[in-house]
Protein backbone atom coordinates (compact mmCIF):
# COMPACT_ATOMS: atom_id res chain seq x y z
CA UNK A 1 0.00 0.00 0.00
CA UNK A 2 1.09 3.66 -1.14
CA UNK A 3 -0.04 6.74 0.18
CA UNK A 4 0.86 9.79 -1.99
CA UNK A 5 0.21 13.19 -0.37
CA UNK A 6 -0.72 16.55 -1.71
CA UNK A 7 -0.16 15.81 -5.16
CA UNK A 8 -1.04 17.98 -7.73
CA UNK A 9 -3.60 16.92 -10.17
CA UNK A 10 -6.66 17.70 -11.97
CA UNK A 11 -10.72 15.80 -12.42
CA UNK A 12 -10.66 14.49 -15.98
CA UNK A 13 -13.60 12.85 -15.30
CA UNK A 14 -16.16 11.71 -12.83
CA UNK A 15 -18.97 9.31 -12.61
CA UNK A 16 -21.40 7.44 -10.03
CA UNK A 17 -19.93 4.27 -8.37
CA UNK A 18 -21.85 2.13 -6.10
CA UNK A 19 -24.69 4.31 -4.01
CA UNK A 20 -22.71 7.22 -2.84
CA UNK A 21 -18.87 6.96 -4.31
CA UNK A 22 -17.39 8.15 -7.38
CA UNK A 23 -15.15 7.07 -9.91
CA UNK A 24 -12.34 10.12 -10.66
CA UNK A 25 -9.89 9.98 -13.68
CA UNK A 26 -7.37 12.57 -12.65
CA UNK A 27 -4.45 13.93 -13.88
CA UNK A 28 -1.22 13.91 -11.39
CA UNK A 29 1.73 15.49 -12.08
CA UNK A 30 4.27 12.85 -10.71
CA UNK A 31 1.82 9.79 -11.15
CA UNK A 32 0.26 10.82 -14.14
CA UNK A 33 -3.42 9.34 -14.95
CA UNK A 34 -4.40 7.66 -11.99
CA UNK A 35 -8.10 6.23 -11.53
CA UNK A 36 -9.55 7.21 -7.50
CA UNK A 37 -12.68 6.30 -6.03
CA UNK A 38 -13.77 9.04 -3.88
CA UNK A 39 -16.04 6.73 -1.27
CA UNK A 40 -19.14 8.45 0.23
CA UNK A 41 -18.87 12.07 -1.52
CA UNK A 42 -22.52 11.27 -3.20
CA UNK A 43 -23.89 10.71 0.64
CA UNK A 44 -25.54 13.51 3.17
CA UNK A 45 -22.15 14.07 5.32
CA UNK A 46 -19.68 13.84 2.53
CA UNK A 47 -15.83 13.50 3.53
CA UNK A 48 -14.96 15.71 0.85
CA UNK A 49 -16.59 19.07 0.11
CA UNK A 50 -18.67 17.84 -3.25
CA UNK A 51 -18.19 20.94 -5.20
CA UNK A 52 -14.35 20.77 -4.56
CA UNK A 53 -13.60 17.56 -6.09
CA UNK A 54 -14.73 18.24 -9.60
CA UNK A 55 -13.09 19.27 -13.59
CA UNK A 56 -11.43 22.67 -14.07
CA UNK A 57 -10.39 23.00 -10.15
CA UNK A 58 -6.47 22.70 -9.57
CA UNK A 59 -6.35 20.42 -6.74
CA UNK A 60 -4.17 18.72 -4.28
CA UNK A 61 -4.98 15.31 -3.78
CA UNK A 62 -3.73 12.52 -1.42
CA UNK A 63 -4.53 8.87 -1.60
CA UNK A 64 -3.73 5.10 -0.81
CA UNK A 65 -2.52 3.11 -3.57
CA UNK A 66 -3.09 -0.63 -4.16
CA UNK A 67 -3.38 -2.11 -7.46
CA UNK A 68 -5.65 -0.17 -10.07
CA UNK A 69 -7.76 2.37 -8.27
CA UNK A 70 -6.85 4.37 -5.18
CA UNK A 71 -8.79 5.59 -2.86
CA UNK A 72 -9.06 9.27 -2.35
CA UNK A 73 -7.91 10.22 1.50
CA UNK A 74 -8.23 14.12 1.01
CA UNK A 75 -9.11 16.73 -0.99
CA UNK A 76 -7.81 20.58 -1.15
CA UNK A 77 -8.90 23.25 -3.67
CA UNK A 78 -5.54 25.37 -4.84
CA UNK A 79 -7.12 28.74 -5.86
CA UNK A 80 -11.09 28.95 -7.61
CA UNK A 81 -12.18 27.30 -10.65
CA UNK A 82 -10.79 28.51 -14.00
CA UNK A 83 -13.47 30.43 -14.66
CA UNK A 84 -14.23 28.58 -18.42
CA UNK A 85 -17.78 29.48 -20.35
CA UNK A 86 -19.67 28.38 -23.30
CA UNK A 87 -17.69 26.73 -25.72
CA UNK A 88 -14.42 26.85 -23.44
CA UNK A 89 -16.46 23.97 -21.09
CA UNK A 90 -17.04 22.36 -24.75
CA UNK A 91 -13.29 22.92 -25.20
CA UNK A 92 -12.41 21.62 -21.90
CA UNK A 93 -14.15 18.72 -22.65
CA UNK A 94 -12.63 17.71 -25.61
CA UNK A 95 -9.20 18.22 -23.80
CA UNK A 96 -10.52 15.77 -21.05
CA UNK A 97 -11.31 13.12 -23.25
CA UNK A 98 -7.81 13.86 -25.37
CA UNK A 99 -5.81 13.23 -22.52
CA UNK A 100 -7.70 9.91 -20.66
CA UNK A 101 -7.73 8.41 -24.13
CA UNK A 102 -4.30 9.32 -24.98
CA UNK A 103 -2.30 9.22 -21.83
CA UNK A 104 -1.42 5.92 -20.19
CA UNK A 105 -2.10 5.00 -16.39
CA UNK A 106 0.51 5.59 -14.05
CA UNK A 107 2.88 7.22 -16.59
CA UNK A 108 4.19 10.36 -15.33
CA UNK A 109 4.60 13.60 -18.01
CA UNK A 110 4.90 16.78 -15.67
CA UNK A 111 5.38 19.15 -18.74
CA UNK A 112 2.03 17.76 -20.37
CA UNK A 113 0.64 18.48 -16.62
CA UNK A 114 1.41 22.06 -16.72
CA UNK A 115 0.99 22.99 -20.01
CA UNK A 116 -2.70 21.19 -19.51
CA UNK A 117 -3.06 24.29 -16.59
CA UNK A 118 -2.16 26.82 -18.86
CA UNK A 119 -4.00 25.81 -21.82
CA UNK A 120 -7.24 26.07 -19.42
CA UNK A 121 -6.19 29.72 -18.61
CA UNK A 122 -5.79 30.72 -22.30
CA UNK A 123 -9.06 28.87 -23.23
CA UNK A 124 -10.71 31.24 -20.85
CA UNK A 125 -8.79 34.20 -21.68
CA UNK A 126 -9.48 33.83 -25.51
CA UNK A 127 -11.65 36.51 -27.02
CA UNK A 128 -13.24 33.86 -29.61
CA UNK A 129 -13.38 31.33 -31.03
CA UNK A 130 -10.12 31.36 -33.12
CA UNK A 131 -8.47 31.65 -29.94
CA UNK A 132 -9.61 28.96 -28.22
CA UNK A 133 -8.88 26.83 -31.91
CA UNK A 134 -5.49 28.40 -31.75
CA UNK A 135 -5.00 27.38 -27.98
CA UNK A 136 -6.15 23.69 -28.74
CA UNK A 137 -3.07 23.82 -31.48
CA UNK A 138 -0.65 24.68 -29.08
CA UNK A 139 -1.83 22.24 -26.39
CA UNK A 140 -1.77 19.42 -29.07
CA UNK A 141 1.48 20.32 -30.44
CA UNK A 142 2.79 20.16 -26.21
CA UNK A 143 1.36 17.59 -25.79
CA UNK A 144 2.29 14.98 -28.78
CA UNK A 145 5.94 16.63 -28.07
CA UNK A 146 5.35 15.62 -24.83
CA UNK A 147 4.84 11.88 -25.43
CA UNK A 148 7.79 11.82 -27.94
CA UNK A 149 5.54 12.43 -31.03
CA UNK A 150 6.56 15.68 -31.86
CA UNK A 151 5.19 16.94 -35.13
CA UNK A 152 8.37 17.67 -37.80
CA UNK A 153 8.16 21.71 -37.75
CA UNK A 154 11.52 22.83 -38.88
CA UNK A 155 12.61 20.15 -41.56
CA UNK A 156 10.84 17.13 -43.80
CA UNK A 157 12.01 13.50 -44.06
CA UNK A 158 14.88 14.48 -46.08
CA UNK A 159 16.27 17.35 -43.71
CA UNK A 160 15.42 20.41 -45.99
CA UNK A 161 13.79 23.11 -44.46
CA UNK A 162 9.94 24.09 -45.15
CA UNK A 163 8.84 25.90 -47.22
CA UNK A 164 5.65 27.51 -46.83
CA UNK A 165 4.58 27.61 -50.02
CA UNK A 166 5.10 23.63 -50.16
CA UNK A 167 2.78 21.45 -49.09
CA UNK A 168 3.41 18.24 -46.88
CA UNK A 169 1.77 15.16 -45.86
CA UNK A 170 2.64 13.98 -42.21
CA UNK A 171 3.50 10.71 -41.52
CA UNK A 172 3.50 9.74 -38.19
CA UNK A 173 6.24 7.61 -37.88
CA UNK A 174 8.84 9.26 -40.90
CA UNK A 175 7.81 13.12 -40.28
CA UNK A 176 7.07 15.42 -43.36
CA UNK A 177 6.67 14.46 -46.93
CA UNK A 178 7.22 17.08 -49.64
CA UNK A 179 4.09 16.46 -51.87
CA UNK A 180 4.73 16.03 -55.69
CA UNK A 181 1.90 16.10 -56.75
CA UNK A 182 1.66 12.85 -57.85
CA UNK A 183 -0.70 9.55 -56.86
CA UNK A 184 -3.66 9.76 -54.55
CA UNK A 185 -3.49 13.01 -52.58
CA UNK A 186 -3.06 12.29 -48.74
CA UNK A 187 -4.06 14.76 -46.10
CA UNK A 188 -1.75 17.57 -47.01
CA UNK A 189 -0.80 20.70 -44.63
CA UNK A 190 1.51 23.53 -45.87
CA UNK A 191 4.81 24.86 -44.61
CA UNK A 192 3.03 28.13 -43.26
CA UNK A 193 0.90 26.51 -41.04
CA UNK A 194 3.73 24.04 -40.02
CA UNK A 195 6.00 26.62 -39.54
CA UNK A 196 3.53 29.08 -37.90
CA UNK A 197 2.72 26.32 -35.03
CA UNK A 198 6.95 26.16 -34.80
CA UNK A 199 6.64 29.59 -34.14
CA UNK A 200 4.02 29.99 -31.92
CA UNK A 201 2.56 32.66 -34.61
CA UNK A 202 -1.25 32.65 -34.55
CA UNK A 203 -2.05 32.13 -38.14
CA UNK A 204 -4.73 32.69 -40.68
CA UNK A 205 -8.20 31.21 -39.83
CA UNK A 206 -7.99 29.01 -42.67
CA UNK A 207 -4.35 28.30 -42.07
CA UNK A 208 -5.44 26.83 -38.11
CA UNK A 209 -8.30 24.45 -40.14
CA UNK A 210 -5.35 23.12 -42.04
CA UNK A 211 -3.39 22.64 -38.83
CA UNK A 212 -6.69 21.46 -36.99
CA UNK A 213 -7.25 18.73 -39.80
CA UNK A 214 -3.18 17.55 -39.78
CA UNK A 215 -3.18 17.29 -35.87
CA UNK A 216 -6.33 15.31 -35.93
CA UNK A 217 -5.00 12.75 -38.27
CA UNK A 218 -2.07 12.68 -35.94
CA UNK A 219 -4.04 12.35 -33.11
CA UNK A 220 -6.58 9.86 -34.52
CA UNK A 221 -3.01 7.53 -35.85
CA UNK A 222 -1.68 7.65 -32.06
CA UNK A 223 -5.25 6.59 -30.53
CA UNK A 224 -5.32 3.46 -32.57
CA UNK A 225 -7.42 4.99 -35.76
CA UNK A 226 -10.47 5.83 -33.51
CA UNK A 227 -11.89 9.16 -33.11
CA UNK A 228 -12.72 11.22 -29.68
CA UNK A 229 -16.95 11.57 -29.27
CA UNK A 230 -16.02 15.47 -28.78
CA UNK A 231 -15.34 15.61 -32.27
CA UNK A 232 -18.41 15.45 -33.33
CA UNK A 233 -19.82 17.42 -30.50
CA UNK A 234 -20.62 20.85 -32.47
CA UNK A 235 -23.16 23.59 -31.64
CA UNK A 236 -24.84 24.69 -34.49
CA UNK A 237 -23.85 28.47 -33.75
CA UNK A 238 -20.04 27.84 -32.71
CA UNK A 239 -17.49 26.19 -34.44
CA UNK A 240 -13.65 26.69 -32.18
CA UNK A 241 -13.68 22.65 -31.80
CA UNK A 242 -14.82 21.70 -35.39
CA UNK A 243 -14.18 24.88 -37.41
CA UNK B 1 -24.83 -20.67 3.90
CA UNK B 2 -27.61 -23.67 2.34
CA UNK B 3 -25.86 -25.22 -0.99
CA UNK B 4 -29.26 -27.02 -0.48
CA UNK B 5 -30.54 -24.10 -2.44
CA UNK B 6 -29.24 -22.77 -5.09
CA UNK B 7 -32.10 -20.79 -5.95
CA UNK B 8 -32.00 -18.53 -3.03
CA UNK B 9 -27.99 -18.33 -3.65
CA UNK B 10 -28.94 -16.55 -6.86
CA UNK B 11 -32.08 -14.45 -5.14
CA UNK B 12 -29.57 -13.02 -3.15
CA UNK B 13 -27.05 -12.28 -6.00
CA UNK B 14 -30.20 -10.66 -8.13
CA UNK B 15 -30.69 -8.16 -5.20
CA UNK B 16 -27.85 -6.85 -4.84
CA UNK B 17 -28.54 -5.08 -8.38
CA UNK B 18 -30.49 -2.44 -6.36
CA UNK B 19 -28.43 0.76 -5.41
CA UNK B 20 -27.37 0.62 -1.71
CA UNK B 21 -27.79 -2.92 -1.83
CA UNK B 22 -24.87 -5.22 -0.67
CA UNK B 23 -24.56 -8.56 0.09
CA UNK B 24 -25.74 -8.71 3.71
CA UNK B 25 -28.88 -6.58 2.97
CA UNK B 26 -29.73 -8.86 -0.08
CA UNK B 27 -29.22 -11.79 2.52
CA UNK B 28 -32.11 -9.90 5.25
CA UNK B 29 -34.10 -9.10 1.93
CA UNK B 30 -34.20 -12.83 0.56
CA UNK B 31 -34.80 -14.24 4.01
CA UNK B 32 -37.72 -11.91 4.85
CA UNK B 33 -39.62 -12.47 1.12
CA UNK B 34 -39.39 -16.32 1.55
CA UNK B 35 -40.28 -16.76 5.38
CA UNK B 36 -42.62 -14.05 5.80
CA UNK B 37 -43.97 -12.74 2.83
CA UNK B 38 -44.26 -15.22 -0.10
CA UNK B 39 -47.21 -12.72 -1.28
CA UNK B 40 -45.30 -9.66 -1.67
CA UNK B 41 -42.71 -11.08 -3.46
CA UNK B 42 -44.69 -12.23 -6.16
CA UNK B 43 -45.99 -8.95 -6.43
CA UNK B 44 -43.44 -7.66 -6.45
CA UNK B 45 -41.86 -10.34 -9.30
CA UNK B 46 -44.48 -9.37 -11.38
CA UNK B 47 -44.27 -5.71 -11.43
CA UNK B 48 -40.61 -5.81 -12.16
CA UNK B 49 -41.51 -7.48 -15.17
CA UNK B 50 -44.24 -5.72 -16.00
CA UNK B 51 -42.28 -2.50 -15.66
CA UNK B 52 -39.23 -3.99 -17.17
CA UNK B 53 -41.43 -5.01 -20.42
CA UNK B 54 -43.82 -2.41 -20.88
CA UNK B 55 -42.18 0.77 -19.79
CA UNK B 56 -40.33 2.59 -22.55
CA UNK B 57 -40.09 6.50 -23.47
CA UNK B 58 -42.42 8.99 -24.61
CA UNK B 59 -41.77 9.63 -28.60
CA UNK B 60 -42.11 13.44 -27.89
CA UNK B 61 -39.91 14.26 -24.69
CA UNK B 62 -38.13 11.00 -24.17
CA UNK B 63 -39.17 10.54 -20.55
CA UNK B 64 -40.13 6.70 -19.12
CA UNK B 65 -43.79 6.29 -20.80
CA UNK B 66 -46.24 3.54 -21.10
CA UNK B 67 -47.86 4.83 -23.93
CA UNK B 68 -46.04 6.66 -27.28
CA UNK B 69 -46.49 9.32 -25.97
CA UNK B 70 -46.62 10.56 -22.31
CA UNK B 71 -49.73 11.92 -20.56
CA UNK B 72 -47.75 15.10 -19.74
CA UNK B 73 -47.08 15.52 -23.73
CA UNK B 74 -50.02 14.01 -24.91
CA UNK B 75 -52.92 16.27 -22.44
CA UNK B 76 -54.06 19.26 -23.35
CA UNK B 77 -53.83 21.23 -20.05
CA UNK B 78 -50.19 22.24 -20.38
CA UNK B 79 -48.25 25.58 -21.96
CA UNK B 80 -46.81 24.33 -24.80
CA UNK B 81 -44.94 27.60 -25.44
CA UNK B 82 -42.41 26.73 -22.46
CA UNK B 83 -39.44 23.91 -23.07
CA UNK B 84 -37.83 22.72 -19.67
CA UNK B 85 -34.82 20.20 -20.43
CA UNK B 86 -33.72 18.04 -17.55
CA UNK B 87 -31.14 15.54 -17.43
CA UNK B 88 -32.96 12.89 -16.07
CA UNK B 89 -36.76 11.47 -15.18
CA UNK B 90 -35.55 12.11 -11.65
CA UNK B 91 -35.02 15.69 -12.51
CA UNK B 92 -38.21 16.55 -14.28
CA UNK B 93 -39.83 15.05 -11.32
CA UNK B 94 -38.39 17.14 -9.35
CA UNK B 95 -38.99 20.24 -10.92
CA UNK B 96 -42.57 18.50 -11.19
CA UNK B 97 -43.39 19.20 -7.64
CA UNK B 98 -41.02 21.83 -6.37
CA UNK B 99 -42.38 24.55 -8.57
CA UNK B 100 -46.10 25.31 -10.19
CA UNK B 101 -44.17 24.91 -13.53
CA UNK B 102 -46.92 23.92 -16.52
CA UNK B 103 -45.27 24.08 -19.56
CA UNK B 104 -43.84 20.86 -21.19
CA UNK B 105 -40.47 18.78 -20.95
CA UNK B 106 -37.92 17.15 -23.30
CA UNK B 107 -35.42 14.80 -20.97
CA UNK B 108 -31.80 14.23 -21.68
CA UNK B 109 -30.94 11.19 -20.08
CA UNK B 110 -27.81 12.35 -19.43
CA UNK B 111 -25.68 15.28 -20.40
CA UNK B 112 -22.74 15.99 -23.21
CA UNK B 113 -20.10 13.62 -21.77
CA UNK B 114 -17.62 12.63 -24.51
CA UNK B 115 -15.65 10.20 -22.02
CA UNK B 116 -19.23 8.67 -21.28
CA UNK B 117 -19.63 8.05 -25.09
CA UNK B 118 -22.65 10.50 -25.13
CA UNK B 119 -22.80 13.06 -27.47
CA UNK B 120 -25.67 15.27 -29.09
CA UNK B 121 -26.89 12.83 -30.79
CA UNK B 122 -27.56 10.24 -27.74
CA UNK B 123 -29.12 12.70 -26.06
CA UNK B 124 -32.18 13.42 -28.70
CA UNK B 125 -30.50 17.07 -29.75
CA UNK B 126 -31.30 17.01 -33.40
CA UNK B 127 -35.17 15.52 -32.29
CA UNK B 128 -35.03 18.93 -30.03
CA UNK B 129 -33.63 21.00 -32.79
CA UNK B 130 -36.40 19.78 -34.83
CA UNK B 131 -38.68 20.72 -32.10
CA UNK B 132 -37.86 23.87 -31.79
CA UNK B 133 -37.33 25.24 -35.49
CA UNK B 134 -41.18 24.14 -35.85
CA UNK B 135 -42.54 27.26 -33.99
CA UNK B 136 -44.38 26.33 -30.77
CA UNK B 137 -41.89 26.79 -28.18
CA UNK B 138 -41.16 30.70 -27.05
CA UNK B 139 -38.63 29.62 -24.21
CA UNK B 140 -36.03 27.25 -23.79
CA UNK B 141 -35.88 26.87 -19.91
CA UNK B 142 -32.56 24.78 -19.37
CA UNK B 143 -32.58 22.55 -16.06
CA UNK B 144 -29.25 20.72 -16.50
CA UNK B 145 -26.97 20.18 -13.53
CA UNK B 146 -24.43 23.12 -12.04
CA UNK B 147 -21.76 20.36 -12.79
CA UNK B 148 -19.29 20.97 -15.86
CA UNK B 149 -20.67 18.69 -18.04
CA UNK B 150 -24.49 20.17 -16.95
CA UNK B 151 -23.22 23.79 -18.14
CA UNK B 152 -21.59 22.57 -21.49
CA UNK B 153 -25.05 20.88 -21.93
CA UNK B 154 -26.57 24.20 -21.15
CA UNK B 155 -24.47 25.99 -23.24
CA UNK B 156 -25.29 24.05 -25.95
CA UNK B 157 -28.60 23.77 -25.63
CA UNK B 158 -28.43 27.94 -25.47
CA UNK B 159 -26.81 27.84 -29.13
CA UNK B 160 -29.66 25.30 -30.08
CA UNK B 161 -32.16 27.79 -29.35
CA UNK B 162 -30.31 31.08 -30.86
CA UNK B 163 -30.25 28.98 -34.09
CA UNK B 164 -34.12 28.53 -33.96
CA UNK B 165 -35.03 32.08 -32.37
CA UNK B 166 -36.31 30.87 -29.31
CA UNK B 167 -35.44 32.55 -26.12
CA UNK B 168 -33.45 30.36 -23.76
CA UNK B 169 -33.11 30.75 -20.12
CA UNK B 170 -31.13 28.98 -17.28
CA UNK B 171 -32.18 28.05 -13.89
CA UNK B 172 -30.37 29.98 -11.45
CA UNK B 173 -27.91 28.10 -8.47
CA UNK B 174 -26.43 29.44 -6.06
CA UNK B 175 -26.95 29.89 -1.80
CA UNK B 176 -29.80 27.23 -0.39
CA UNK B 177 -32.47 29.04 0.85
CA UNK B 178 -31.92 29.09 4.65
CA UNK B 179 -28.43 28.50 4.13
CA UNK B 180 -25.47 30.58 5.97
CA UNK B 181 -22.91 31.73 3.55
CA UNK B 182 -20.11 30.69 6.03
CA UNK B 183 -21.35 26.92 5.43
CA UNK B 184 -21.63 26.80 1.61
CA UNK B 185 -18.84 25.24 -0.73
CA UNK B 186 -16.65 27.61 -2.72
CA UNK B 187 -17.79 26.48 -5.57
CA UNK B 188 -21.43 27.19 -4.79
CA UNK B 189 -20.83 30.73 -3.20
CA UNK B 190 -18.47 31.53 -6.38
CA UNK B 191 -20.96 30.96 -8.93
CA UNK B 192 -23.98 32.55 -7.08
CA UNK B 193 -21.26 35.97 -6.41
CA UNK B 194 -20.92 35.75 -10.12
CA UNK B 195 -24.28 35.33 -11.27
CA UNK B 196 -25.38 38.25 -8.70
CA UNK B 197 -28.71 40.51 -9.46
CA UNK B 198 -29.61 43.77 -9.38
CA UNK B 199 -32.22 44.72 -6.48
ZN1 LIG C 1 -43.68 13.06 -23.20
Amino acid sequence: MQRIDRQPAWVLHERPYRETSVLLEVLTRDHGRVGLVARGVRSAKPRFARGTVKPLQALELSWLGRGELGNLAGADPVGVPVPLAGDGLLCALYLNELLARLLARNDPHPDVFARYASVLYELAAAGDALGQAWALRRFERDLLAGLGYALPLDEDEQGQVLEPAAQYAIDPERGALRWSGRGPAPLLVSGAALRALADDAAPAPEVLRELKRALRALLRHHLGGRDLAAWSMRPPASGSIND
Amino acid sequence: MSASSPLLLELIEALRCLPGVGAKSAQRMAFHLLERDREGARRLAGRLVDAVERIGHCRRCRTFSETEMCATCAGSGRDATLLCVVETPVDQLAVEQATGYRGLYFVLLGRLSPLDGLGPAELGLDQLAQRLREGEVRELIIATNPTVEGEATAHYLAQLARAANVRASRIAHGVPIGGELEFVDRGTLAHAFGSRQSV
